[in-house]
């Protein structure tokens, strides 16, 4: 069980932004042997610097290593951070599809009230506007379709200025993840052509 | 190793739920009676995911808006850079071999999320946001709590005051974000020079507080002297000037101890000044 105080410190060193994760070595003895950094997105060096400042406060003695992990990542990976799906509901007493997503870190919630297929796609691009996106487009059609193994969804998204129509395809246990999977399909297709562009 | 969240959905509102056990509620309760639920409890929940699964490997991703994204290995273990990049940003339990049930990492994840939210929580009601030294609520707790001890035993202690010289011109002159650099730098100058069981404290703007435990009224030099040197760089932008009052030689009370620390402060201040 770790003391309150490591706990402390450990949170500490894990509000410096761009820390995704901390690893504590232990002395034989029990004293704190090294400070384990992996980072994302930020200067490894500035976090170092004050990496350093707060393992000096608690462990005097322990060294500070840090390691990036965007270095790991292809530059394709890089910007091709994936919107994921966390959640997706469809409530059928009041008829609301609810949306959850994550990108980056961060937890963007959509809400819709059009049915599971366009529901679900709906609230999935409402939660990508909560997420901050600007969606250069529009939700064309909604669409199962039957085939041998089960009823994939199809979402077709077109942009507001000229450009091809994106499609994206999911099938899931149920209407509505399938259209939530399907738009961010469309949505992650978007994002490669663009960050390959 | 499969992630959770692109099929999160998958189970985690079916029947399955009903089939979860009370394992997570208890090892919560168990953390509970001995302390109060934080990063320590994320590591006990993914040691006991492991076991309870024969898992070789657990991860989870969590995010907080403060944070941004966390990961937790099971055991404390360090994830390498390529690891991390392979896992990904996104909120999830990572489990190797990949057996647990989606409704078991969805509950998981809910409360390791908890317990990094409310340990920041806890953290941030009682530390001062900027410099991440006590906040003035912690303070007075904890003056409180020394004058009584200083009254019922006899327990020495020191208060000090330091407020910084021409604070305002510089953050009027050079900018705010200079100005909280400074802050920072005096914190950690301060965090730096005392001992274990003195508490700094940020109390005001530019008013920091710190009570020097088991010290009478000269034994202030001693840490007036570290802070100084803590300081480096940052003397040359900025002086300081203290004000001290111990107890119980100088009161038992801390308003009144308080009050005579600030009077000596700006006795100190105004004779710097004439």
């Amino acid at each position: 069980m770790m003391s309150p105080t490591e706990e402390d410190f450990e949170l500490e060193l894990r509000s410096l932004s761009g820390v995704l994760n901390v690893e504590i070595r232990h002395r034989e003895n029990g004293d704190v042997d090294s400070v384990t950094l992996v980072t994302l997105g930020q200067d490894p060096s500035a976090i170092r610097v004050m990496a350093t400042q707060i393992v000096n406060l608690y462990y005097a003695e322990a060294s500070v290593i840090v390691e990036d992990a965007t270095k790991a990542l292809t530059p394709r990976e890089v910007q091709v951070v994936r919107v994921a799906l966390v959640r997706a509901e469809f409530n059928p007493t009041t008829g609301n599809c609810d949306v959850e997503l994550s990108f980056n870190g961060r937890v963007g919630l959509g809400r819709a009230g059009s049915g599971q297929l366009f529901g679900g796609a709906e609230a999935t691009l409402a939660a990508l506007r909560d997420l901050g996106y600007n969606l250069p487009f529009y939700l064309l059609t909604v669409i199962s379709v039957a085939t041998v193994r089960g009823w994939p969804v199809i979402v077709t998204l077109r942009p507001f200025s000229d450009g091809a129509d994106m499609f994206g395809i999911a099938q899931a246990d149920n209407d509505v993840t399938s259209a939530t999977m399907a738009t961010l399909d469309a949505l992650n297709r978007f994002l490669s052509k663009d960050s390959v562009e | 190793m499969n992630p959770t969240v692109d099929g999160a959905s998958e189970g985690a509102f079916g029947p399955e739920q009903q089939q979860y056990e009370p394992w997570l509620f208890q090892t919560m309760l168990d953390e509970l009676s001995v302390s109060e639920l934080g990063i320590g409890f994320i590591y006990s929940v993914l040691d006991l995911l492991v076991k309870r699964y024969a898992l070789s490997d657990a991860v989870v991703v969590l995010s907080h808006e403060s944070f941004g994204p966390q990961m937790f290995r099971a055991g404390g273990q360090a994830i390498s850079a390529e690891f991390a990049a392979s896992i990904g940003t996104a909120p999830g339990v990572y489990c190797e071999p990949d057996v647990v049930p989606n409704v078991e990492r969805d509950a998981v994840r809910t409360a390791c999320q908890l317990a990094i939210s409310l340990h920041l929580a806890r953290f941030s009601a009682a530390h001062d946001p900027l410099t991440n030294i006590a906040n003035r609520r912690t303070f007075d707790s904890a003056l409180q709590a020394s004058c009584v001890r200083s009254s019922r035993y006899g327990w020495a202690f020191t208060l000090v005051l330091a407020d910084l010289n021409g604070f305002k011109a510089i953050n009027d002159s050079l900018g705010h974000a200079i100005g909280d650099d400074l802050l920072r730098q005096f914190g950690l100058a301060m965090r730096r020079s005392v001992r274990s069981g003195d508490v700094a404290a940020r109390i005001g703007g530019d008013e920091f507080a710190v009570i020097l435990s088991n010290a009478d009224g000269h034994d202030s030099s001693g840490f007036t002297d570290r802070l100084r040197s803590h300081l480096g760089s940052a003397r040359e932008l900025v002086g300081f000037t203290i004000g001290t009052a111990s107890s119980p030689r100088d009161s038992t009370d801390p308003a009144e101890l308080f009050r005579i620390a600030d009077a000596r402060l700006y006795e100190r201040k105004g004779a710097s000044h004439r």
